[in-house]
């Protein structure tokens, strides 16, 4: 095990143990300032993919706007932590049987599988590349993004009016 | 590093229909803008761009050839006949549903958002269109986010009712699951082939010849996502919540619309990834990596005999025809197991009087509605007498999906057991007749609270405008007329068969 498999388990078990704990905590204050640590963990495994771009990207908009923004939402509610959240658990036995089997799936995937890999250098920063394929190998993709995101402005617009 | 993008100003012509799409998403959001009193006008708008937008896809029929394809790698969208019939589909129900729009007393109600309203449905619009011919898994992805993002809001538009909020959250949060487990599909795909590119992959996996678990992962999650988009099951749980609170309009155009872009969809992903090779009989030869036939006639029984067996103790119509949808799926789903260009024939078939008989039978609803605001099956007693023309249509659209002569309905389920028998699948093909048999059931029994019970004297008598004949006429005629008189439509079914590639 070399350096970065240690570094790679350590941002693996960030991003899970507190992906379980948004989940299953009661309280919602919690549960957001948890999601904070998994959106950290996920940063970290971007770093170490070479990613930066992408990684820069999860800090500044994921923990940087959303989560403050949820955070905000959750603290100027009034009330919000006293509200008893519903989190029954109906049906654990066939639940469990059928994500125990599609856990065993998985890991069946995982440890088979050939994955394509390909052998060249990681690149030193990937901005630019990304720049140059969105904007030409993948310009339709990024401007029907464009209309994605304003059909998502107006459709919230919609919701939120009267 | 140099941009090259004079390949996409050569070939914006074959993607105009989009860009006219496009297009008029911006003139109606401007438009509600300035004219803001005046909303009447953004229905004509949305009309006439789906016409000049009709006539480009009509073009697309003589086109057989990739677009946007950037140097040395395959194109992101396929336009192909095949494309450009489920474009037709899609753009004739929305022509269809805007009119539909016109008489719906739910949507006007709500009249101040008409802007939104429109603007939301050519969101719709411009997401089907790029599923129907995208080949990339990316684009893929993104159109339909495109589609289901609009679908949401539109699910929950009039605000109304409880019963409203509760179809659009149910409808998000289950698009949503469904969505994250299609990318995940999509990101294993792109694990094992490193490319998105449908054809790409294709070509990248002829070599191994043996099932391979991780495909078949795959493929299973890719297919949940579409499977949620076309209501088969056991992807259906939302159907009926979201057919009977969503507002009719929306509701006739779930079934429709989303239904055929998914299909097309499916199809595309199913014949492109995995062909091997076409016989002359017009067989297709798959990679011997996923068993497609067994998993497509194994869900395929199941939404049918679900579909057909839940709708028997609906009361509601709009659930009713919720499940008659999802049932539908199912038959034509079996389509697509036969793997032959005849059963793709059979689905187009389909599809094109599936469009006419299930929007008319929505209609019917809707004008009903409008009057009583109510779908319940005992509200509709007695209707036969004192509002004829409402209930004869609704009787013919019924026999029509039921699928007996003289109706198209007939014709479409016809050419479907044919090409389940030309395939010697003989037991599917009983097991999907005996299910038709059960659906005349529920059909039949609205027809007898139309017929069989007396008016009392305080059933409602129903009046029918002009604009709303002539649309019923529109959409019954040709029920009617392809039941007996149908060449045309195996001609054009013919013509709208060939995929880019094979």
């Amino acid at each position: 095990m070399n350096i970065y498999d240690a570094i790679f388990y350590l941002f693996a078990v960030v991003t899970g143990l507190s992906a379980f704990f948004v989940v299953t905590t009661r309280n919602i204050v919690y549960a957001a300032f948890f999601l904070l640590f998994t959106f950290f963990g996920v940063a970290g495994i971007y770093v170490l993919l070479g990613a930066d771009f992408i990684a820069i990207v999860q800090l500044i908009i994921y923990v940087g706007g959303i989560l403050i923004l949820l955070l905000f939402g959750v603290m100027l509610t009034n009330k919000i932590t006293s509200v008893q959240i519903k989190t029954g658990t109906l049906q654990i036995v066939p639940a469990a049987v059928g994500v125990g089997l599609f856990a065993g799936f998985l890991i069946a995937v995982l440890t088979y599988t050939e994955w394509k890999t390909v052998d060249t250098a990681l690149p030193l920063t990937t901005t630019e590349f990304l720049g140059v394929m969105l904007l030409q190998e993948y310009l339709v993709v990024f401007e029907l993004l464009g209309i994605l995101l304003l059909i998502a402005l107006i459709g919230a617009a919609s919701i939120a009016r009267r | 590093m140099e941009l090259s993008i004079n390949y996409i100003l050569n070939e914006l012509n074959f993607i105009k229909p989009e860009l006219v799409i496009s297009i008029s998403i911006v003139l109606i959001v401007f438009t509600d803008l300035i004219f803001d009193k005046r909303k009447q006008i953004l229905p004509v708008i949305s009309l006439i761009s789906l016409l000049i937008t009709g006539y480009f896809v009509i073009e697309q029929f003589g086109m057989n050839t990739f677009a946007i394809a950037p140097a040395g790698s395959k194109g992101m969208l396929a336009v192909d006949p095949f494309g450009a019939f489920f474009k037709m589909v899609v753009l004739f129900a929305s022509f269809i549903i805007i009119l539909f729009s016109i008489n719906s007393s739910e949507i006007k109600l709500s009249s101040d958002r008409h802007g939104e309203y429109y603007t939301l449905i050519f969101g719709m619009i411009l997401g089907m269109l790029f599923v129907i011919s995208a080949a990339d898994l990316i684009l893929i992805y993104i159109s339909l986010e495109l589609l289901s993002l609009s679908s949401y809001v539109l699910a929950g538009f009039t605000k109304q009712s409880l019963r409203n909020s509760e179809a659009s959250l149910k409808y998000l949060i289950y698009g949503g699951v469904s969505s994250g487990i299609m990318l995940f599909g999509i990101s294993i795909i792109y694990g094992i082939t490193g490319s998105t590119n449908l054809y790409e992959i294709n070509s990248l996996i002829q070599a191994p010849q043996l099932p391979n678990i991780t495909f078949i992962l795959a493929s299973i999650l890719i297919f949940t996502g579409i499977g949620f988009k076309i209501s088969a099951a056991p992807f259906h749980f939302w159907t009926p919540d979201v057919y009977e609170g969503a507002p009719i309009p929306i509701t006739a155009y779930l079934s429709i619309a989303s239904k055929a872009a998914g299909f097309a969809l499916l199809i595309r992903f199913v014949k492109v990834t995995f062909i091997q090779s076409i016989n002359t009989e017009g067989y297709w030869q798959l990679l011997n990596i996923i068993d497609w036939k067994t998993f497509v006639v194994l869900i395929s029984i199941l939404s049918m005999t679900l579909g057909n067996f839940a709708a028997l103790w609906q009361n509601n119509l709009k659930r009713l025809l919720a499940y008659s949808s999802i049932a539908h799926a199912g038959y034509l789903l079996l389509g697509l197991a036969v793997l032959s260009n005849q059963g793709l024939l059979a689905i187009i078939i389909y599809f094109a009087i599936y469009a006419f008989m299930n929007l008319g039978a929505f209609l019917i609803v809707m004008l009903i509605a409008n009057k009583t605001g109510s779908e319940d099956m005992d509200d509709y007693n007695g209707l036969g007498f004192t509002s004829p023309l409402l209930s004869v249509s609704l009787a013919i659209f019924f026999i029509s999906l039921t699928g007996l002569p003289p109706t198209a309905g007939f014709i479409a389920k016809l050419y479907l057991f044919i090409a389940l028998i030309d395939a010697e699948m003989i037991t599917v093909a009983v097991i999907a007749l005996l299910n038709t048999v059960v659906s005349l059931y529920y059909y039949v029994r609205v027809l007898k609270h139309l017929y069989l019970v007396k008016a009392e004297p305080d059933t409602p008598i129903i009046g029918v405008s002009a604009l709303n004949t002539v649309l019923i006429l529109m959409l019954l005629i040709p029920t009617l007329v392809f039941g007996i008189y149908f060449t045309p439509i195996v001609d054009f079914a013919k013509v709208s068969v060939s995929l880019l590639g094979f």
